[in-house]
């Protein structure tokens, strides 16, 4: 038989008596313990990078609207209210005004107001704060307050996604706890240890690298979630995370690697539950040669041998070697789950002897039959920079390196620690490197990811690649104010980025939750599984122990 | 003699300073930069990131750094993390009290432990305890403490159920539970980790001891005192231990710092957050004050103990010990 | 009087059976090529024949890549003893020359080396490795040798030192001495082979840490990069299937404990045998 790891605290809790009386049979109530891989890195929304910082601060803060489960960034279409009870747009639509909920209300009890939105609109885009989204609001000119329920923004021009930039990036802050606290300190400020938000559920307390305490807010205007609690624990190591779920310890687990599906327990203890996803990773060539001179790098600044090593790959098996069912071989530079994605795109495929064959004909040839192609006396050999972090990367790295020697293609991998890798990254010391991306819902990324470096777009374009039809036909997109034409314009400049090969577009998981089957889930949004975590709730028959709420300390 | 721990201690205030030395060294040619994983992606002006450099004064040259560092360090102030943004000192206040319970335990565990099953084997010395007891220790020391302690974690902690995964304390109404059962939580939490460190303890230990007990047993006063008829078990613990065990404790100083290694792997994979898993995250981040802060306190930590266990196995043990 | 050292030990049954899984495991290394039922990089169908487990083709599985588990393992063997190996032959070099230096040169020099080894001995070895291979990127396998040997060769020195300073005060280094032999001569002719037993053991010893010590690197992502196997990158490979293929870590784990284990037993005997040795003389 197999002991519940906490059977042996109600025994001991047995022998107390009074003090642990069993978990009233209400609906709602319940902790949901979720086990997480890495703890939030802050709780001050502006800088909220990993998933997890942005798990904790949005249950903990709240935006002025949600996107909807379509997840359409385009006008305001599907957005529900959240502290914005209801907008209007202006006639030249350079003006929206949000009226505020009444009844929204700061953790310490006192209203959200329009200056609070002012203030966060100022935070977000002083750039001594640093905040991560900032250019998202680069087309936000001002927000002025005609009284304290009502906040309007002034664009400074009409985009398709002006609605959708403003309200998904935005979080309104609390002036009255904040605005004594220079800008510049704010990232270190002790009182965002401890935030007030103004979201469903309320902070209890922060062990770092530990766990992480929210219980809900029962003051919430849009009505108390069903959950009592949220606690967040935090292991480092990848088997220890999922060996929570699986022992019970845990309820939730945010995304199922390969090896955690063929642990799952035939008694459907935990189900896995698909939410799409908006990840994607591919292999990336350096165009430029390190070093000051910037000079073409000698083997990827060819468009026709970056073709060829794509046609070497088989992505179907190194997808289904790595995830099984789990993930699908990527198409270009965009997630599937984005409303741009258009799966009709001609890629390049698979063909091993078509690759041999345009191989041998730019000049890389294996004359001296020694199994490795050469090519003025130089071996077709390069690094492939992979991070140490990533098991997933890792594993398509040894699988595209036995792949890639079947053509004469010699690859070293080399593992380094994220921040290393990181580095090399930014200064292009690399020649080829394994990345991976978690796109947002807008399809606008992409001119940061891929545009040619410059003002405005190629910011994280580490391998230098540079096409001006892409450029081009990404600036028209996102000028363009039709759907269709917005569409037309990003399926062109996807082609051009799949034809031109700066990467190999690899795969694209599709995540799986790990839920505890006491748990009752909303649908799971592909961007943040926790959007719908208000109208959760546990099963009153399933409760355990750790349900209990803390007692809060006076 | 505390005149000689004094002089020790003197010494040890020299080591720790080289030690700061050498690893502010070190990281200055890491390459990486602190700030590289909070601003991934973010488009802060090179205006705003040569300020943020400077308010933690990473412009300055490297030796400007240190001093400056070790000025505040000489006023107690260990800086502030820029990885945790919180200041160094919390965070080790909250991390080392942690690795100290856990190694703590550990040494103690295993210590009684090692000591006794070489007791056990003296006694019955290429009898089969003896045999079976050195198969155990040598695979307890042969074995790969990371691989033992995800065994463990994976069986014992999530298949079987009979301890918790990992964390250091049940969750829910824990913080209201009495005292008592607190500690029991804590100790039931702490039960996985510990056993897995103590148990390659325990082996070094047992196969040092054993081997020093076997050679002191051949010396004369260990056989005038079977002569008098004690019996071989009183004449193992009252005569050859004492006389056994110094070595053993200085060995067991020695051997601090590899430990201190050890509990990184197994606080990992126990989401046990002490030192080991701070030192090593904030390795990886290149967050230079915690690094320096957590390395220098793990050199004092090693040094303390070293001089300590050497103090005690001279009072154990006055008489020169044997090589063994 | 180290020579009959050596005699006690090879009439010695477990030093004998310990050098024996040396000697197998060495000849498994040299012979791997041989050996090896299939290429140890070779992916035959990385769908299909992923995670198979133990057949008579296929003795220890195939591993996540469809890789023979047990020709890695071989292949593995000249990385992992070809890097203990080498980082044991470094630090012990090191370690008696320090050690010499410190206890024939003696004054400031012998200080500094003492500080230098009190300094090294306080940090754990795995995190100033993790901090080493973190600042120089990623590493080659001899890269691998000069960090792990670089930073072993503590307790050779230590012991080289205490024992020459022993024998610096005995009556046949004062008679050689009086008879006119240089400091480096008697060093050389007499020392030397007096402590070689000891520092065998030390060595033993050394080998016996370096083992672990590339495991718990490659555990961490920073080991032997792929395609090139090693028992630590082996073992890495099996610990995401501790519960669904528990097989695949059978081998790297026989291979690793039963070398480290055959080495601490060499040591210990041999530490017996000097014991007994000098309880003689």
């Amino acid at each position: 038989m197999r002991l519940l790891p906490s059977r042996w605290l109600i025994l001991a809790c047995a022998a107390l008596g009074a003090s642990c009386r069993a978990p009233d049979a209400a609906v709602s109530g319940g902790i949901l313990v979720v086990s997480v891989g890495a703890d939030a890195e802050t709780l001050f929304p502006p800088l909220a990078v990993g998933t997890q910082s942005r798990a904790v601060t949005e249950l903990l803060y709240d935006k002025l609207a949600e996107i909807g489960p379509s997840l359409n960034t385009i006008g305001d279409v599907g957005f529900a209210p959240k502290l914005a009870r209801s907008w209007s747009w202006s006639a030249d639509s350079l003006t929206i005004t949000f009226r505020l909920d009444p009844r929204a209300r700061w953790h310490d009890g006192r209203p959200v107001i329009a200056a609070d939105v002012q203030y966060a609109f100022r935070v977000w885009t002083d750039s001594t704060v640093g905040a991560v989204q900032r250019q998202a609001l680069a087309g936000v000119d001002s927000i002025s307050a005609p009284d304290s329920l009502t906040a309007r923004v002034h664009f400074r021009e009409r985009t398709p996604e002006q609605f959708y930039a403003l309200v998904y990036t935005l979080m309104p802050l609390p002036r009255h706890r904040l605005a004594g606290i220079a800008d510049s300190a704010l990232q270190n400020s002790s009182e965002l240890r401890a935030p007030v938000g103004s979201g469903p559920f309320r902070f209890v307390s922060w062990t770092p690298r530990a766990r992480l305490e929210l219980a809900s807010n029962p003051a919430y205007y849009l009505g108390r979630p069903g959950l009592d609690g949220v606690v967040f624990v935090v292991a480092a190591q990848g088997a220890t995370v999922a060996a929570r779920l699986l022992a019970g310890e845990a309820d939730f687990l945010e995304q199922l690697s390969p090896p955690d599906f063929a642990q799952l327990p035939s008694d459907g203890r935990v189900r896995a539950v698909s939410y799409g996803g908006f990840d994607y990773a591919f292999v990336q060539f350096n165009l430029q040669e390190g070093g000051p001179l910037a000079r073409p790098h000698a083997i990827f600044s060819d468009a026709a041998l970056r073709r060829a090593l794509t046609m070497a790959t088989n992505r179907q098996a190194l997808v289904r070697n790595i995830f099984d069912t789990l993930a699908r071989p990527a198409i270009g530079p965009f997630s599937r789950t984005q409303w741009t994605a258009d799966s009709m795109l001609s890629g390049i495929r698979h063909d091993p002897s078509g690759a041999t064959r345009l191989l041998d004909s730019l000049g890389w040839r294996d004359d001296d039959r020694n199994g490795l192609r050469e090519r003025a006396g130089k071996p077709l050999r390069f690094s492939l920079l992979v991070p140490a972090s990533s098991r997933t990367r890792q594993a398509a790295a040894v699988l595209l390196q036995a792949q890639w020697r079947e053509v004469g293609v010699l690859v070293d991998i080399e593992q380094a620690d994220f921040n290393a890798f990181l580095d090399r990254a930014q200064r292009g010391a690399f020649d080829a490197l394994i990345g991976g991306v978690r796109t947002s819902p807008s399809p606008r990324g992409v001119r940061e990811l891929w545009g040619s470096p410059g003002p405005g777009r190629g910011r994280q374009n580490w391998g230098k690649w540079s096409n001006a039809v892409f450029d081009a036909q990404v600036d028209s997109a996102l000028a363009a104010s039709n759907i269709t034409a917005v569409r037309a314009h990003f399926r062109a400049a996807y082609q051009a980025a799949i034809d031109d090969a700066p990467a190999i577009w690899l795969y694209e998981p599709r995540l799986f939750a790990g839920v505890h089957r006491r748990v009752k889930v909303a649908p799971l949004r592909p961007d943040a599984w926790w959007s719908g975590i208000s109208t959760w709730s546990i099963d009153p028959a399933q409760r355990l122990p750790r349900d209990r709420r803390v007692p809060r300390a006076p | 003699m505390f005149g000689r721990l004094l002089s020790r201690l003197t010494h040890a205030a020299a080591v720790c300073a080289v030690v700061a030395v050498a690893v502010f060294a070190l990281l200055q040619s890491a390459p990486g930069d602190p700030f590289a994983l909070a601003l991934e992606g973010a488009d802060v002006p090179a205006a705003v990131r040569a300020e943020w450099r400077a308010r933690y004064g990473l412009d300055q040259p490297p030796a400007a750094q240190f001093v400056r560092w070790a000025g505040a360090l000489a006023r107690g102030d260990f800086g502030y993390s820029t990885s945790r943004r919180q200041p160094v000192a919390a965070v080790v206040s909250e991390a080392f009290p942690r690795t100290l319970v856990l190694v703590g335990t550990a040494l103690v565990l295993g210590f009684a432990a090692g000591v006794w099953i070489a007791l056990v084997q003296t006694r019955h010395h290429r009898r089969w305890p003896d045999r079976a007891f050195s198969m155990v220790t040598l695979a307890g020391v042969a074995l790969p403490e990371f691989l033992l302690a995800l065994l463990a974690m994976t069986w014992l902690g999530a298949r079987w159920g009979l301890f918790p995964v990992a964390g250091v304390g049940s969750l829910g109404d824990a913080a209201a539970w009495p005292l008592w059962l607190r500690a029991v939580d804590f100790l039931w939490h702490l039960a996985l980790p510990a056993s897995v460190l103590s148990l390659a303890v325990a082996s070094r230990v047992a196969r040092h001891q054993r081997a020093a007990l076997l050679s002191v047993m051949r010396e004369d006063y260990v056989r005038t005192a079977r002569a008098k008829g004690l019996g071989e078990w009183q004449v193992i613990r009252r005569h050859a231990l004492p006389n056994a065990i110094g070595p053993v404790i200085a060995l067991l100083g020695l051997a601090l710092p590899s430990l201190v290694g050890g509990a990184v792997l197994i606080e990992r994979v126990f989401g046990w957050p002490g030192m080991g898993l701070t030192l090593f995250e904030a390795l990886l981040a290149r967050d230079y004050p915690l690094v320096l802060a957590a390395v220098l306190l793990a050199t004092v930590f090693a040094v303390v103990a070293r001089t300590l266990t050497e103090f005690i196995a001279d009072v154990v043990a006055p008489r020169r010990p044997q090589a063994t | 009087m180290a020579a009959s050292t050596w005699h006690r030990l090879r009439h010695d049954g477990a030093a004998r059976g310990a050098a024996f899984v040396l000697g197998a495991v060495a000849a498994a290394a040299l012979l791997a090529p041989w050996l090896s039922p299939f290429d140890p990089t070779a992916q035959p169908d990385p769908v299909a024949l992923r995670l198979l487990s133990p057949s008579w083709a296929h003795l220890f599985g195939t591993d996540p890549f469809s890789r023979d588990v047990l020709s890695r393992v071989l292949h593995g063997a000249r990385v992992s003893l070809g890097v203990a190996a080498g980082a044991m032959l470094l630090s012990v070099t090191l370690g008696a020359a320090l050690g010499a230096l410190a206890a024939v040169v003696g004054g400031w020099v012998d200080a500094a080396i003492g500080g230098l080894v009190d300094v090294l001995i306080a940090m754990p070895r795995l995190l100033v490795v993790i901090a080493l291979v973190a600042t120089f990127g990623t590493l080659s396998p001899w890269w691998l040798v000069a960090l792990i040997g670089g930073s072993g060769w503590l307790t050779t020195a230590r012991i080289v030192r205490a024992e020459f300073r022993d024998h610096l005060q005995r009556e046949y280094v004062l008679a050689a001495r009086a008879l006119g032999a240089t400091r480096w001569r008697i060093v050389w002719r007499h020392l030397l082979p007096a402590v070689a037993p000891q520092v065998a053991v030390a060595a033993a010893l050394a080998f016996a840490a370096v083992i672990p010590l590339e495991a718990a690197l490659s555990f961490v992502g920073l080991g032997i990069q792929p395609p090139l196997p090693s028992w630590g990158n082996i073992l890495l490979d099996g610990t995401d299937y501790l519960t669904t293929a528990w097989w695949l870590v059978l081998a790297p784990v026989a291979a690793v404990s039963g070398t480290v284990g055959a080495a601490l037993v060499l040591a210990d005997r041999l530490r017996a045998a000097i014991a007994d040795e000098e309880r003689e003389a």
